[in-house]
């Protein structure tokens, strides 16, 4: 993304003879882009719809885009299964930013880093620039669009003339709505299969349903109304079904509001980021969760606490008698006090919810598992309750693993001709014992529809290339309640082609299928299947009001509430005991799925290779955790490369020393060791999925993730682990603070007081507005979307592995996290970013004036100005001020997606948060314009935004009504390091915890 | 007192004159070893600025390092030079007359190797300009609160008057040589700089009194310069920065080091140009008294340091002094403690004092010893202050080392020429401790 | 034409020289030039010269220094008034510090011109009534006079010890 300036950039990959966007953006295009855009905006602007591809000619100024003035348009993420709102801005045709949909009901507002970071997927100088095919000496060369559907349509013609339709495959992600539908349609047309393939999909969490209530499906669950959330490794707050949900659900149940606040136990072997934002962490051994969940529901069940008929307690007291808490303490290394009052709480504090089946413990018990903690939900009366089966996840729909395998094997034996792969990296994500390259290899035709040029399109005879989800038509649900649309915010920014229109019309010149996919583009397709939609939903509505109206809202929001369901008789057959584990090590090993690059998919996105993991703060690269006790006995310290060694191979990785993960356990995260997918993923870090066995969870056959006992050793090789904070404790500096809830409610607590009676001059006078944030900590999980965020609005550069090696990393805001070891272990975060100060250290010696006060207490940064003496960050108390230290540069097309209302620096001058300035200077014109004042909230910077649980609050502190100033005054709030006297303007509330603080 | 009867009015003139002969193979291969290093100084900065300051070995959170330190280094070094000619001028010490001139040299080529560092260390050094307030288009003006712009002024003004001073103190000298060299480039070259000085009573009358009101302005610019030198740092709020002991303790170790560098240079010349008639064992020891001094002065502020640190009960000091002691970096500070604490206490012996070997040797650890010291405050306070997130470990580069060997050459490129092309002693001052001669004298 | 003519004595002691200075000034020859390779106390009294006036010059630069320093710390500060920290526009205390810069610079300044101008120092070398070993290890006596009086001159320089003495014409 930003090596050092050497002149050059690298274009946009394009085939031959394609008049597209080269380099520089030329007039021609811009005004295509312009019309482009008019047109989409037509459509959302409820004027008659047409197709995006039509260009509105200049002559015809179009009367929607005004140059300089964003426009917002609603969309779905496609970045994980969770389908997140979004409302993508746009300018002079470009998509600049993206920001969560607050409609939507998943995320309402919210996004995550991964999201944030979509336009660098669109904008990915790794891209494939147009159709590609193997030539005669196997090399992939491009082509243009009708070649290559014609290949694809003669392959097809073959393969149907010696009748093997049923040799057909279409393997794809879990994409529901229309798409999914004209697949599924189409491939059986062919009499094909259409197999979908998730790399996290939950089977045991299907079945366990399945055997516990007869529902074979996944529930949506209502952690916002729990009062004691109890989670067995579900890591709700990363990757687990729909994680920015969940994150904002959490914070509503956990964030303390009117002197309460919800109380969280996590439970798993490795303190997961979800895990830190646990009130109590049980460090439990690995894959026997089932007996923690028997233990208490046995607990509960001897207390007659539970709420269920008398028939149920029998059953259930037949399943759970064994099960003693004394008895489970033995097996699972809780003690059994422990047990008691967690089964206590959970009861009594209502409702309460237990969830389960995070990946990283999934284990080849993992339904039974889930069984039992379905259990404990039914007796504490949770399911109907905060567990709602009448909105349930479309996921459920993806095949098992058992299935992709048998695939696999079905492929290796050449029964299938035609492979079409979307969205999927099986070569990736696949354990290589499965051998899926080989499988592969045996098929004759594989066709990938991949925008980027991963392990597995490698490997295909013809490329099709897709557009990203914010170039293309489209619908998504991720549940039932939800049925989000997708519109293209721009023109294709490379020669690509949406997958429905390359199925549309290769259908035309195949007999048989033109009738049946008459449509001309997906576009007419996905109107014809929301008018299905639309007599189900509202048949009175007129389809446009009702089309144009959807799409403007980004999609159709219901509630469905939930349906009560009853302990089906199957309970009592389940029988509960130890997941299998491979390999004879001594170390349970544990592959997690990263909450950065989720599968993988994420990893060639230079924002989230440079997004400081929070709890290591590692980037670009792999590591494992370790424990600080395993690590003294093998004699490694943090750097050391470890040789990783399960049945199936090994990986070589630098440690981690990590307090938080069981001595008999170590963890590598998911997501890097691609072996292509484009320059920023390429040969960085390591693949832990390469070394787990091919191990089902017996019941669901769901991949079992942690099924491997491994041998690890050191290498003697030691670098430095590159990473943005060395320092793991805050000294007693109270820094990022916390207070425990009787301190709250007994009021016993030193308040906060404000430094101006130690001040020598009179105070700083500000005329309309003084600009300031607060931060609660007690709702921030470490998830670094703020971060991200701040990456996209503010045009920050990215400097890569090696420069982040000399704390060169250019955030404007950064998680710091620091541990606590005193009482059990723990983890703060706190966001720090430039406290725009009332007393500014930095200003005053600047012998330039680049740095200064301005009327609405921003403390302003003049690039221009800024002859790079970096006194100012001297002498700044929060190192919060970045100094460019070279010209950094972003790769064609990247640049593109910079903010035209924000400079780019260059080398030798200063640069910090400026709280968006260019946010507030839009909020104050418009209100200007308006004739009014600005309104509190109407001013969000990009952090606060991107924000899913809303930790940051930004306002006027001079408007004593304003939500800020309020929250300036709160009982727990306090200013980091107030004693210097810098009087920021930002206000910390204190992290509330139950017992330590 | 033997020797020095041996010297007549032209026995000085003579000697000191005769410095100035065609330079050897020696004075030549040294003279270009060292332009090369220059050039390799010239070469790395150039590389700096073509590429950007990111070449240099700072990281978040110490955004000054060896720069800085070379900066307050060669000031420091700046110092003694003006303390000698002007204090002890003033101060009418006698043992001053030999060494003044070498130190005033010494003096005006480590300010102008000073200077160069503050716009070295740049982010954008083609706008340095921007510092001084030049009226200009854009009407801005520059921040009189800052203290680097303190720097600007009390250095240029130290700059300007030293060189003036040492400039003035050599006129009657040039004149001398003047009057002495026959062949035609230098014989003019030395006639214009002499200014047509004729050593008249009225020029004398009014050169002894400008002379000493230089010395009037140097004395208390010498001390203010340091000082501001000092508030570059004690105004900012940087544990280990922030304190008011800074002025008394960097003029202290300026003359300390100042002295030191006196030392280092003055016994190779006096060796090489056999001038142990002029520069005499008493010469040295009183220097070595006032090295004596000083250094108790800069122990003293080290200790004060870490009392006030541990009194005041401030974390973040106490953090500070820790770290230095037992950190990453502690063996830089116990060599700045070796250098100048530990080994001056060497020269409480008179044997010591009076050994020139030894001298030299201690000198050239003192000179070390005082690099380390500004190292270490501006480096470690830097790498560890208050916020625990934010600290980070600074490792230089090799951009930085050759930029610093680069400073060297550049300030001995100097002296190189000083000793060949102008009088190296002061040829009129000497006279003046010499005893007139008188018919009296002859008569007996 | 002539202008002015003189005699002129080379010494090579200083008490001699002393002594020729007296006497000449009893004989009434005020208007003598003396040269020394230093400057020399006893010539000084001899010839009850009066304080050189460099100093008023000294004087002059370095008040206009410290009005410099003020003005153009406090006319700028409010020509362009930015606000840093809670810190005044014009806060004098570090203003001060530009005020004794520049008393100190100017005051320099100042001193080196008088000194210049006082001394009539001159880029070109003496050609008349000087002799280069005057920068060695010689007095000199020049003494203008008439035509008349040189006799009586030389007879003075003579007796007190001259090593030699020259007639110049200007």
């Amino acid at each position: 993304m930003s090596e050092i300036k050497k002149g050059g950039s690298t274009k946009p990959v394009l085939s031959k003879g394609e008049g597209l966007i080269t380099g520089g953006i030329k007039r021609r295009d811009f005004l295509k882009i312009l019309g482009v855009v008019g047109g989409t905006a037509a459509i959302t602007g409820g004027c008659s719809p047409e197709p995006v591809e039509k260009i509105i000619p200049y002559v015809i100024p179009p009367d929607t885009i005004i140059p300089g003035i964003p426009k917002w348009y609603a969309s779905t993420c496609m970045e994980c299964p969770a389908g997140c709102g979004i409302l993508v801005k746009n300018r002079e045709g470009r998509a600049i930013k993206i920001e969560g949909n607050p409609l939507s009901p998943i995320n309402s507002g919210g996004t995550c880093a991964r999201g944030q970071a979509a336009l660098q997927g669109l904008y990915n100088p790794d891209r494939i620039g147009g159709p590609h095919t193997r030539n005669s000496s196997g090399r992939l060369e491009p082509t243009a669009w009708d070649e290559a559907e014609s290949i694809l349509v003669e392959k097809i013609k073959e393969i149907r003339s010696k009748g093997n339709g049923n040799k057909i495959v279409f393997l794809t992600n879990n994409i529901s709505g229309s798409l999914n539908r004209l697949i599924d349609d189409w491939v059986n047309a062919l009499g094909g299969r259409h197999i979908v393939y998730e790399t996290f999909s939950h089977e045991p969490l299907k079945e366990a349903n399945r055997i516990s209530f007869g529902i074979n499906k996944i529930p949506t669950y209502h952690i916002e109304e729990t009062k004691y959330l109890l989670s067995f490794g579900a890591d709700m707050l990363e990757t687990w079904l729909s994680p920015v949900q969940y994150a904002r659900k959490f914070s509503e149940m956990h964030g303390y509001k009117n002197k309460s606040m919800g109380k969280f136990v996590q439970v798993e072997p490795r303190l997961s980021l979800t895990g830190v934002s646990a009130d109590e962490w049980i460090a439990i051994r690995p894959g026997t969760e089932a007996f923690l969940a028997l233990g208490i529901a046995n607990a509960i069940l001897s207390e007659g606490a539970a709420s269920v008929t008398s028939g149920e307690a029998d059953k259930l007291n037949r399943l759970v008698k064994d099960y003693k808490p004394d008895v489970v303490s033995l097996i699972t290394e809780v003690p059994t006090e422990t047990i008691t009052r967690i089964a206590k709480e959970f009861v009594e504090s209502r409702p309460s919810l237990a969830l389960g089946g995070g990946a990283a413990n999934t284990s080849s018990k993992s339904t039974e598992t889930l069984v039992a903690i379905n259990i404990l939900n039914y007796i504490a009366g949770n399911v109907g309750d905060t567990v709602n089966f009448g909105d349930t996840l479309t996921l459920s729909n993806a095949n098992s693993f058992r299935e992709i395998a048998s695939l696999v094997d079905s492929m290796s034996k050449s029964e299938v001709e035609l492979l079409l792969i979307y969205n999927v990296n099986p070569s990736f994500t696949l354990p290589k014992t499965l051998r899926f390259d080989e499988a592969l290899k045996k098929v004759p035709f594989v066709v990938s529809f991949s925008s980027f040029m991963d392990e597995t399109t490698e490997q295909a005879n013809l490329v099709l290339p897709d557009h990203t989800t914010l170039e293309k038509w489209g619908d998504y649900t991720h549940q039932d309640s939800v049925y989000g649309v997708i519109q293209p915010i721009m023109d294709p920014v490379f020669n690509t082609k949406s997958i429905g229109d390359v199925i549309l019309s290769i259908s035309k010149k195949i007999e048989g299928l033109e009738s049946q996919f008459s449509s001309n583009t997906f576009y007419d397709y996905l109107r014809d299947s929301w008018r299905g939609i639309q007599t189900r939903l509202a048949p009175d509505k007129d389809f446009e009001a009702f089309w144009t109206d959807k799409v403007e809202r980004g999609g159709i929001y219901r509630e469905i509430a939930p349906i009560q369901v009853r302990l089906s008789q199957e309970v009592s057959t389940v029988s509960f005991s130890e997941p299998k584990f491979e390999g004879e090590g001594a170390i349970y090993f544990m592959a997690y799925p990263s909450y950065r690059y989720y599968d993988g998919r994420g990893a060639n996105k230079p924002w989230l290779q440079e997004l400081p993991d929070a709890i290591t703060t590692a980037v670009w690269d792999t590591w494992v955790e370790i424990n600080p006790e395993t690590a003294r006995k093998i004699g490694v310290r943090e750097g050391d490369f470890l040789s990783i060694e399960s049945p199936y191979g090994n990986i070589t990785t630098q440690a981690y020393i990590y307090k938080g993960i069981r001595p008999d356990t170590i963890a590598v995260p998911i997501g890097l060791g691609h072996k292509s997918y484009g320059r920023y993923a390429q040969n960085r870090g390591v693949n832990p999925i390469e070394i787990l066995p091919v191990l089902t969870d017996e019941a669901s056959g769901g991949f079992a993730w942690l099924s491997t006992k491994v041998n690890v050793s050191k290498t003697g090789k030691r670098e430095q682990l590159v990473k943005t904070q060395d320092s793991t404790s805050q000294e007693g500096r109270g820094i990022a603070q916390a207070i425990t809830l009787k301190e709250l409610e007994s009021g016993v607590h030193e308040q906060h007081e404000l430094g101006e009676k130690f001040d020598m001059y009179p105070p700083q006078k500000y005329i309309k507005h003084r600009w300031g944030m607060s931060i609660d900590l007690s709702k921030c999980i470490g998830c670094g979307a703020c971060v991200t965020a701040c990456y996209a609005e503010n045009n920050i550069p990215v400097v890569g592995k090696g420069q982040v090696a000399k704390r060169r990393e250019m955030s404007w805001i950064r998680i710091e996290r620091f541990y606590h070891e005193d009482n059990g272990f723990d983890i703060r975060f706190i966001p720090m970013l430039c406290q725009h100060c009332g007393n500014a250290p930095c200003e005053p010696v600047c012998p330039v004036y680049a740095t200064y006060h301005n009327h609405e207490g921003l403390n302003a940064m003049i690039y221009n100005r800024c002859v790079g003496t970096r006194y100012c960050s001297n002498n700044c108390t929060y190192k919060v001020r970045r100094f460019n230290w070279f010209t950094y540069n972003w790769p064609e097309p990247l640049n593109w997606q910079l903010n035209p209302d924000v400079s780019v620096r260059t080398k030798g001058v200063m640069e910090k948060c400026t709280f968006c300035v260019q946010r507030i200077r839009f909020g104050e014109d418009r209100a200007r314009d308006e004739e009014r004042n600005v309104r509190d909230g109407e001013i969000i910077p990009a952090c606060a935004q991107a924000c899913p649980t809303k930790v940051i609050v930004f306002g006027d502190l001079k408007d004593g009504e304003s939500t800020v100033s309020h929250l300036a005054k709160d009982e727990r709030g306090y200013r980091v390091l107030q004693e210097v006297n810098t009087q920021p303007a930002i206000t910390y509330l204190k992290k509330v915890t139950w017992d330590k603080a | 007192m033997n020797q020095e009867s041996a010297l007549t009015y032209s026995k000085v003139n003579h000697d000191i004159i005769r410095m100035l002969d065609k330079p050897t193979v020696k004075w030549w291969s040294l003279f270009i070893f060292d332009l090369a290093v220059l050039a390799f100084g010239l070469f790395c900065f150039l590389y700096q600025v073509y590429t950007g300051l990111g070449v240099a070995g700072y990281r978040h959170p110490v955004f000054w390092a060896v720069y800085i330190t070379n900066f307050v280094f060669w000031v420091g070094i700046a110092h003694s030079g003006t303390l000698i000619s002007a204090i002890l001028y003033l101060f009418r010490a006698r043992f001053r007359m030999s060494i003044y001139r070498i130190s005033e040299a010494m003096t005006v080529f480590a300010v102008l190797t000073a200077g160069l560092f503050p716009i070295i260390h740049l982010g954008r050094p083609w706008s340095f300009y921007w510092l001084l307030p030049y009226p200009n288009q854009r009407e801005l003006w520059v921040n009189f609160r800052s203290p680097l712009l303190w720097d600007v002024f009390a250095v240029g003004t130290y700059l300007t008057v030293s060189s003036i001073f040492f400039f003035v103190g050599m006129i009657p000298d040039i004149a001398a040589i003047r009057d002495r060299v026959k062949e035609i480039p230098r014989k003019i070259i030395y006639t214009i700089l002499s200014l047509g000085w004729k050593g008249s009573t009225w020029e004398w009358g009014h050169y002894t009194r400008a002379y000493f009101y230089f010395a009037a302005f140097a004395t208390p610019l010498v001390i203010s310069v340091h000082s501001v030198v000092s508030w570059d740092f004690a105004m900012s709020n940087v544990p280990g920065w922030h304190s008011t002991i800074f002025p008394p303790y960097f003029v202290a170790g300026a003359i300390f080091s100042g002295l030191a560098m006196v030392i280092t240079l003055v016994v190779p010349i006096r060796k090489i140009f056999h001038l142990e008639q002029f520069i005499t064992i008493a010469n040295f020891e009183g220097m070595a008294k006032m090295i004596i001094l000083t250094s108790l002065i800069v122990t003293y502020a080290y200790v004060v340091e870490f009392f006030m640190a541990w009194y005041s009960g401030n974390p973040y000091e106490w953090g500070q002094f820790m770290y230095r002691a037992k950190g990453d970096y502690a063996l830089f500070y116990w060599i700045m403690i070796f250098c100048n604490s530990v080994v001056p206490l060497l020269l409480w012996f008179k044997k010591v004092r009076t050994n020139i070997k030894a001298l030299f040797i201690i000198s050239l650890f003192i000179n070390i010893g005082m690099w380390f010291e500004r190292f270490n405050i501006i480096v470690i306070s830097l790498s560890h202050d208050f916020e625990p997130g934010g600290w980070g470990l600074y490792r230089v580069s090799w951009v930085e080392l050759g930029v610093t060997a680069g400073s060297f050459a550049w300030f001995f490129m100097f002296f190189l020429l000083f000793i060949k092309i102008l009088p190296a002693l002061s040829i009129s001052e000497i006279k003046e401790i010499l005893p007139a001669p008188t018919r009296e004298a002859k008569a007996r | 034409m002539i202008k002015e003519q003189g005699v002129f004595g080379i010494f090579s002691y200083i008490d001699s020289t002393v002594q020729a200075i007296k006497k000449l000034r009893e004989a009434d020859f005020k208007n003598l030039r003396v040269f020394s390779p230093f400057p020399s106390h006893e010539i000084e009294e001899a010839l009850e010269r009066r304080e050189s006036i460099v100093r008023f010059f000294t004087l002059t630069g370095a008040t206009l220094g410290a009005l410099c320093g003020l003005t153009l710390t406090i006319l700028t500060s409010l020509d362009w008034p930015i606000r840093t920290s809670a810190k005044p526009i014009v806060s004098l205390p570090p203003f001060m510090i530009f005020v004794f810069e520049l008393t100190v610079l100017f005051g320099s300044l100042a001193t080196l011109l008088g000194l210049l101008i006082n001394s009539r120092l001159r880029r070109n070398a003496p050609r008349i009534m000087y002799d280069p070993r005057f920068s060695e290890d010689k007095f000199g006596i020049a003494v203008v006079c008439k035509i008349e009086d040189i006799r009586k001159v030389e007879e003075i320089l003579k007796l007190s010890g001259a090593d030699e003495v020259q007639f110049e014409g200007i």
